[in-house]
């Protein structure tokens, strides 16, 4: 057989260079090569079996090889689709690592074909966990490509939803799904956001993580300028309002864009209930963000600099809490913000089982016997915890960690210049938003630039009947939802 | 003219934006010393006419920029040649960035006065100035984007001119027409310095989408300025006496002392606070204005032109030190500015108008 091979080698130099490629794989101990030499058409398979489904081998391959009398009868009759005809060695090298099984004929002239037959191991589709909500599907992203996708356009089952895929990383071979609506999506996007993946040029994505912040319009900036979701209904809808949407191959986030800030703070449990509920939880969150940023460098510098500032009888409670205390507002501060940043940090690494631990010992522990023993004043204790609180509320997480590190830069302003220098870290943060850009779309939409009509879910999340018009942010092609019946028709009482 | 690429222009909107922030600025914080002092009570009338002065140079600076739809180194450079042009534009260079010192020092000035008398004037508007750089850095979109929010976030102020009103007597602003049209009219010279700023029209006209259509907003933004100043001075006539209000250096700051919220004492701290908000786009209109009209007619790049300008404004802001130079330089300001918007910008408008129709009398 060896040498039969080795005289059709003289006449064929890719064999030999295919048999060297076999050789460089054997190398790792999970590749198998098995020679088959009786039987109707002596054969060689190949594979590697951690990545290999057997199954497939065994029910699909091999019964149909062992009953052939020519090596042109596999194609037509092995039950796969997608059979690749190998020309050249670094079809081997390529698509058996991807999962194909390599069988080869040492008796024919043909180089052997190529047959896929990958292992798909993936956990089933599990409800949503960071984005959890309590009314609306239960469905969430895994990591296997081709069901996120199934997830998407089992939403939107119409032809015009374009999937296309790029595979991205020397190394990791990811591959991603480009999704939009075509005659929805503006196209400028659709280019803007191909070139970037296309410009990509990194060995290993480890996550769709990683690809939204390599193709982040400022890449020097704290916030996420792409959209991150781990809901397939979401992301459809996203989709329907003309955004763009990548999957990415083994993560269960999608990203979407363009994104504004608002809709950073928002989720999409707000389109799930009653406007007027929706839209006030949206403004308690606002606030809230709000509030968690500024509250600690407002104490610092009031009691700092403006004591003037506490009306009298706020006063004489502040003093009390504060008589004992030896350090300055903004150690003082400073001191809890971080307990509070440590209890979370460990609180997110420790298993689940000893994490609970974490609260009794942070919330009881620390907090009460910081205060007992005059490090800290209880009011500040009230406040940083109020901030944590409220910081918690931000929905995306992303963003979250965002909010986390800010007040950080604005607690050393009020330090230096009381409340001048919190209005000079704000000013700061407002001319850094008003610059940022997702895929080239303004951040701060529709605050500035101001789009009157885009004003309809921000603070106030408007009922449909009023959201005819796609967000003017995402410039789609077609800008109607719904024609908007006419409003004009008033009936009188009883009529 | 060079062509401004679309996607930096800015809606034909935000002229009443960009108008309005840079009009309202420190000025507002204690203008009314000097108006009473010419008028007495009558002091609102001078600001109406003042308003009416402000509509006409608006209107008149469209029409110079309407024919070149250009800025104004473009209307010197074919008005005058290319020479004594770029000296005029360099002088009006000049006027801006004196501008931008009289903002950022009077600005500080009310932090010393008000707030902390021991603070570093070195520092702090360094820092104001590093932010500045930032801001123009983004170009005008972002300029205009600080001047959006530095007309609505300190819009609450507008609320606490309802507090004193339990404490006025409107008596105080009759007889109306007691004071002489002189009297009245040198009043109105006095309101000057509070409504300067607009003159960087002239620089960022061609960044406006539609130009033209830009004119009514323009003019809705100068007449907002004008309703505020006039609210302000109405309730301050009525709040004070005429002795109090020709000793009092920032009337409407202490005027806001009378203003009691559960959680605040002492709002002017507040409102001195988020009056860096206001200043803020201030001076980043006239930095932008002034290093575009270097780039212009330098043909440097824009960027170390700013630089430049911040370097100088902050120098010249440190040298100052004492209330008195302060109040100098609030004077020679007001009365530069006075003489650029009363006399060269209809001097301006006037030789355009000849110019222009010398010239179609030539072509035809």
């Amino acid at each position: 057989m060896i040498r039969r091979g080795s005289n059709k080698s003289k006449e064929n130099p890719q064999a030999s260079s295919i048999r060297e490629a076999l050789e460089t794989l054997k190398k790792s101990t999970d590749f198998v090569f098995y020679k088959k030499e009786r039987g109707n058409v002596p054969y060689v398979i190949s594979y590697f079996s951690s990545i290999v489904n057997a199954e497939i081998i065994h029910k699909d391959i091999l019964p149909y090889i062992q009953e052939m009398q020519q090596v042109k009868d596999l194609k037509e009759k092995v039950p796969i689709e997608e059979i690749i005809d190998v020309t050249q060695p670094k079809d081997l090298l390529e698509k058996l690592p991807l999962g194909y099984v390599y069988i080869y004929f040492p008796e024919s002239a043909h180089l052997g074909v190529l047959i896929p037959a990958k292992k798909d191991e993936k956990r089933s589709i599990a409800p949503p966990e960071v984005e959890f909500s309590v009314v609306g599907p239960k469905e969430s992203f895994i990591e296997s490509l081709d069901t996120n996708i199934y997830l998407v356009r089992k939403r939107l089952p119409i032809e015009n939803l374009r999937v296309e895929k790029i595979t991205i990383g020397d190394l990791s071979n990811t591959e991603m799904a480009l999704l939009y609506i075509e005659d929805i999506a503006d196209k400028e996007n659709v280019n803007t956001l191909k070139q970037r993946l296309d410009d990509i040029d990194f060995d290993a994505i480890g996550d769709s993580a990683y690809i939204s912040q390599i193709i982040a319009d400022n890449q020097r900036s704290p916030f996420p300028q792409i959209l991150d979701t781990e809901r397939p209904d979401r992301t459809a809808t996203a989709l329907a309002e003309g955004k763009l949407a990548i999957l990415v191959d083994r993560s269960p986030h999608a990203l979407i864009g363009p994104t504004t800030f608002i809709e950073s703070i928002s989720t999409f449990e707000d389109y799930l209930l009653n406007w007027y509920a929706a839209s006030f939880i949206r403004i308690v969150r606002m606030a809230s963000i709000a509030f968690s940023i500024l509250i600690t460098p407002i104490y610092v510098a009031t009691l700092t600099y403006h004591y003037e500032l506490i009306p009298k009888d706020l006063l004489a409670t502040l003093i009390t809490s504060r008589r004992v205390i030896p350090l300055p507002p903004i150690l003082e501060a400073l001191f809890l913000e971080l307990t509070i940043e440590l209890l979370r940090e460990a609180g997110a690494r420790l298993p689940t089982k000893v994490g609970q631990t974490i609260g009794i010992v942070g919330g009881i522990v620390i907090g009460t016997a910081s205060v007992e023993a005059g490090l800290t004043s209880n009011v500040l204790l009230i406040m940083v915890a109020l901030a944590a609180l409220a910081s918690f509320t931000t929905p995306t997480y992303q963003f979250g960690n965002t909010i986390r590190i800010l007040r950080f830069p604005f607690l050393l302003f009020a330090h230096a210049w009381g409340m001048v220098g919190i209005v000079l870290a704000f000013s700061v943060l407002a001319a850094h938003m008003l610059q940022l850009t997702s895929l080239g779309r303004p951040y701060l939409e529709p605050f500035y630039p101001t789009r009157v009509r885009d004003l309809k879910d921000t603070f106030i999340r408007m009922p449909f009947s009023k959201l005819s018009r796609r967000p003017v942010h995402n410039q789609p092609d077609d800008k109607v939802r719904f024609k908007p019946k006419d409003k004009r028709i008033h009936r009188d009482i009883d009529e | 003219m060079t062509r401004i690429p679309e996607r930096l222009k800015v809606s034909p909107f935000f002229a009443f934006y960009l108008v309005q922030a840079i009009q309202i600025g420190v000025g507002i914080l204690g203008f009314q010393r000097l108006l009473t002092k010419a008028a007495g009570n009558d002091a609102w009338i001078s600001i109406l006419f003042a308003g009416i002065g402000v509509h006409v140079i608006i209107w008149m600076t469209y029409k110079i920029l309407d024919k070149q739809e250009g800025d104004i180194t473009d209307v010197h450079k074919i008005l005058f040649g290319k020479w004594i042009g770029a000296a005029l534009s360099l002088l009006l260079i000049m006027y801006l960035s004196l501008l931008s010192i009289t903002i950022l020092r009077t600005y500080i000035e009310v932090v010393q006065v008000w707030i902390f008398p021991g603070i570093r004037i070195s520092l702090f508007s360094a820092s104001i100035l590093i932010i500045v750089f930032y801001v123009v850095n983004g170009g005008l979109r972002t300029v205009t984007g600080m001047a959006v929010l530095g007309v609505i976030l300190p819009a609450y102020l507008l609320f606490s001119l309802f507090y004193p009103l339990k404490y006025s007597f409107f008596e105080n602003l009759l007889p109306i027409f007691d004071h002489s049209i002189l009297e009245i009219l040198q009043s109105t010279k006095q309101v000057t310095l509070s409504i300067l700023g607009f003159e960087t029209l002239l620089f960022y006209y061609p960044f406006l989408k539609e130009a033209r259509k830009s004119q009514k907003w323009a003019h809705l933004g100068s007449a907002s300025t004008i309703f505020v100043y006039l609210a302000v001075m109405v309730v301050s006539t009525a709040y004070f006496s005429e002795e109090q209000l020709m000793r009092n250096i920032w009337a409407t700051l202490t005027m806001l002392k009378i203003v009691e919220l559960p959680f605040v004492e002492r709002v002017e701290y507040v409102a001195i606070s988020s009056w860096l908000f206001v200043i803020l786009p201030n001076i980043c209109l006239a930095i932008w204005a002034a290093s575009r009209g270097l780039k212009r007619i330098l043909n440097k790049k824009q960027r170390p032109m700013v630089v430049l300008l911040l370097i100088f404004v902050c120098v010249v802001s440190c040298t100052l030190r004492t209330r008195e130079q302060v109040d100098m330089l609030n004077n020679y300001t007001a009365q530069i500015g006075f003489f650029l918007i009363y006399g060269y910008i209809p001097f301006l408008f006037l030789f355009s108008t000849v110019y222009y129709r010398i010239k179609g009398r030539k072509s035809t």
